[in-house]
């Protein structure tokens, strides 16, 4: 649905660590993108910039027709759906208002004041639940639910959103393999039945490899491989994976074998 | 898309909420009490401009009396300390009995409770009224009202304290042969030294405020000074006073605050 | 012989040195100002005769005909500690906010209301008390207002360190949505501080209610003024069930708030 241009966006910190060091990627509307990397290869970084949670050092992030800036922040987020790895639901609130808060950004700020929504926003969310399978919980506190059901709770409130770009923030590292498997298969489905375009930061390659049309290898703040799955060798993972510039064949080996 | 509509699973039956009902509920509340105590927010309305007139004569504060003020704070000061420092010394002494894994039996425990209750609940100016008339007018009279009525605060503080110290503490302490009384001392007390060290300081805290109008029961301190000044309708005196007292307790807040600050 | 000498635990063997220093400035502290409270045991010791004559006085049957007056005020006295407690629970919410680090507008703004804060809290109920009788006349309406005013300054800093330690991470889920500066305080905040806020609103009636119960001194409503009257008139008929009502309405109040507390965490 809508194309993102990130163009030479370089992330340092105010401690002077600089997580991205000039990262430029065109992702297709409508595809499904994963961004492997090690720990610390400024993978959160570069998600949180597209959606505006971090100010870029320098470079431009372009969603659809949308230049990202400080000023259009509401407007961009309301369009770009965000999955968190620690699912970041509201938990003293229900399944449903938690969800409903994916409408928030086309409320007034009175009716936020009372807690009121419109009947439209109900059915969005109504609808949303029923995708991701929860609507027998709509009522429950959202902390009462697994680590699987909550994060399906944050899909829902990501699709709530009507989003035209989904990015997911490790969707999958807090969960249990078959949970894992099915927000996987979730994402999956949303992406190719309403053509959302899909980004997930994921730390398993082997599900990369099942799910996306495309990786984008992060490493140490620059992009070290950008391509489909099918080019996803030996190689390219030592590239991906290496630490300092060498090659750490042992970890690599523990980690596909994991993978 | 348009069969998906027809089947789509109902939402469950929404849970009652009864936020609207607690809502209602105080609302009725505080109107009913409106209309019992007879209070008219019209005349106070009305009243508005008088009040601020009133307010404005305060806004000459005239400090020609300063010395006798200070004086009178050190007073008010000294009556906070002594008091805090009997509180501190009786709420030591009864919290162990008072917390339920120190205390020796079930029935010293609920005397201490007990105790504590009762000291907490006799408002420490009623207490104040007491011991002046036992003991004639004076700070002395204040100080103790205040220790009695504090200790029970810091006693009960105190005893949810060590009642919250992680057992395997106490467990090990114990196993080592020691007796009740070093339990206390080298279990008890050493684990919550940093919270409690926080409730002394807050219970200083709180008596400056309340030395600062003992006075008006006659047990010492500048409360009396600005009962009389505002019964002779003298606004500047007051004024000053009022500025003398605030200037105290906010200092005495600020390094409060700071010290607390230190000690986490 | 040198063996069995009694020694503190440390290096030395002597105590430490904050720890003495810091005992010896209390002492000499208490020390200097023990002459202020004019201090003296001996008139301590000659009071406690007085003091159990006091109490003897004190077990005489109570004047029933005062009772009903006496169960009014008392009422009158819960109703100005709700009245005032719901009136700065209002005016606290906003404050609280603008209070909090986390969801001030501009640190300015912070600090501007943490010192309007403190200063409202600084005097306590009985000076505005004072102030307020002389503005607006005897009756509850000046010590509601003076309760209120010193409360808020209290709830409202206890309600903005309650929305300073709520969890990041739920807040930036609703950030990510797209909510707005308003939204993200009624849908992210609030929520996560509720709990603390109830546990604040119990403490601060509990505190109110003792409050209230000593602003008839100064005539601004409730149970003190019979109190004091009973006190100086010398009724002792009226002393005791007066203070008996006091001790038992404060105690319920306590062992409530104290349960609901626990039910809250």
């Amino acid at each position: 649905m809508a194309k993102i241009i990130i163009k030479d966006i370089v992330k340092r910190y105010a401690n002077g660590f600089e997580a991205l060091k000039g990262v430029s990627a065109e992702i297709a509307a409508g595809s499904f993108t994963v961004i492997l990397g090690p720990s610390g290869a400024g993978k959160s970084t570069l998600l949180r910039t597209i959606n505006g949670l971090e100010t870029q050092t320098a470079g431009t992030i372009q969603i659809g027709e949308h230049i990202v800036t400080p000023h259009n922040l509401r407007q961009v987020r309301s369009q770009v759906g965000m999955v968190f790895q620690h699912f970041n639901l509201v938990d003293r609130l229900s399944v449903m208002t938690n969800v409903l808060t994916g409408r928030l950004s086309h409320r007034s700020w009175l009716g936020s004041l009372l807690y009121l929504f419109r009947r439209t926003d109900l059915d969005l969310a109504h609808d949303a639940l029923i995708r991701v399978g929860l609507t027998d919980k709509a009522w429950n506190r959202a902390d009462k639910l697994s680590g699987g059901q909550q994060q399906r709770v944050g899909i829902a409130r990501a699709l709530a959103q009507q989003p035209r770009v989904i990015l997911a923030d490790e969707p999958v590292a807090s969960l249990d393999p078959v949970a894992s498997e099915e927000i996987m298969g979730l994402l999956r489905e949303i992406c190719t039945r309403d053509g959302i375009t899909v980004v997930v930061n994921l730390h398993q390659v082997e599900l990369a490899r099942r799910f996306a049309d495309r990786i984008i290898g992060l490493n140490e703040g620059l992009v070290v491989y950008d391509g489909p799955t099918g080019g996803l060798d030996r190689i390219t993972l030592g590239k991906i994976y290496s630490r300092n510039g060498d090659l750490v064949d042992e970890q690599l080996e523990t980690m596909l074998a994991y993978a | 898309m348009a069969e998906e509509i027809i089947q789509r699973p109902a939402l469950p039956k929404k849970p009652f909420n009864p936020t609207s009902v607690w809502l209602s509920g105080w609302l009725a509340l505080i109107w009913l009490i409106i209309v019992d105590l007879e209070l008219s927010f019209e005349t106070l309305l009305y009243g508005v401009q008088d009040i601020l007139e009133y307010f404005s004569r305060y806004s000459r504060p005239n400090f020609d009396d300063l010395s006798r003020y200070v004086e009178l704070l050190g007073q008010t000061l000294a009556t906070a300390l002594w008091g805090s420092t009997l509180a501190i010394v009786v709420a030591v002494l009864l919290a162990p009995f008072a917390a339920r894994n120190l205390s020796p039996n079930a029935v010293t425990y609920r005397i201490a409770r007990e105790l504590l209750n009762f000291m907490r609940a006799m408002p420490d100016l009623l207490l104040a009224l007491i011991f002046v008339a036992a003991l004639g007018l004076g700070p002395l009279p204040g100080a103790l009202a205040l220790g009695v009525h504090t200790a029970g605060f810091l006693g009960k503080f105190f005893a949810e304290s060590l009642e919250r110290v992680d057992n395997g503490i106490y467990e090990a302490v114990t196993a080592s042969g020691a007796s009740r009384v070093q339990l206390v001392m080298y279990a008890g007390w050493p684990s919550i030294q940093r919270e409690a060290l926080g409730y002394m300081l807050y219970i200083f805290d709180r008596n400056v405020r309340m030395a600062a109008v003992l006075g008006l029961v006659g047990a010492g301190g500048i409360g009396l000074a600005l009962h009389d000044t505002l019964r002779m309708f003298n606004y500047d005196q007051s004024a000053a006073l009022i500025v003398v007292i605030l200037v105290t307790i906010l200092t005495i807040d600020y390094l409060s605050t700071w010290l607390r600050g230190k000690l986490n | 012989m040198s063996n069995s000498k009694l020694c503190w635990p440390t290096p030395n063997g002597r105590p430490g040195l904050v720890p003495t220093l810091s005992l010896l400035a209390c002492i000499l502290l208490l020390a200097i100002s023990a002459s202020a409270v004019e201090l003296d045991f001996g008139r301590i010791v000659t009071a406690i005769p007085r003091m159990l004559a006091f109490a003897g006085n004190l077990l005489v049957l109570p004047d029933w005909e005062y009772l009903p007056i006496l169960a009014k005020n008392i009422l009158q006295t819960i109703e100005m500690t709700f009245l005032a407690t719901s009136i700065a629970l209002v005016i606290s919410l906003p404050l609280g906010v603008l209070a909090a680090k986390n969801t001030s507008p501009h640190p300015a703004v912070f600090h501007a209301t943490r010192n309007l804060l403190s200063l409202m809290r600084a005097l306590p109920e009985l000076v505005w008390a004072l102030v307020f009788v002389s503005a607006v006349g005897l009756g509850p309406l000046p010590g509601i207002m003076a309760l209120s005013f010193v409360t808020v300054g209290f709830m409202g800093k206890f309600f903005a360190e309650s929305i300073e330690v709520v969890d990041q991470r739920q807040v930036e889920g609703v950030v990510a949505q797209g909510a707005s500066w308003l939204q993200l305080r009624t849908f992210a905040h609030f929520p996560q501080a509720f709990p603390d806020f109830v546990g604040t609103v119990m403490y601060v009636l509990d505190h109110n209610l003792r409050a209230a119960a000593i602003l008839g001194l100064v005539g601004a409503g409730g149970i003190g003024y019979d109190l004091v009257m009973a006190m100086r008139m010398f009724d002792y008929n009226r002393l005791l069930p007066i203070a008996l009502s006091i001790y038992i309405v404060v105690t319920l109040l306590d062992r409530a708030s104290d349960h609901f507390r626990m039910r809250m965490i």
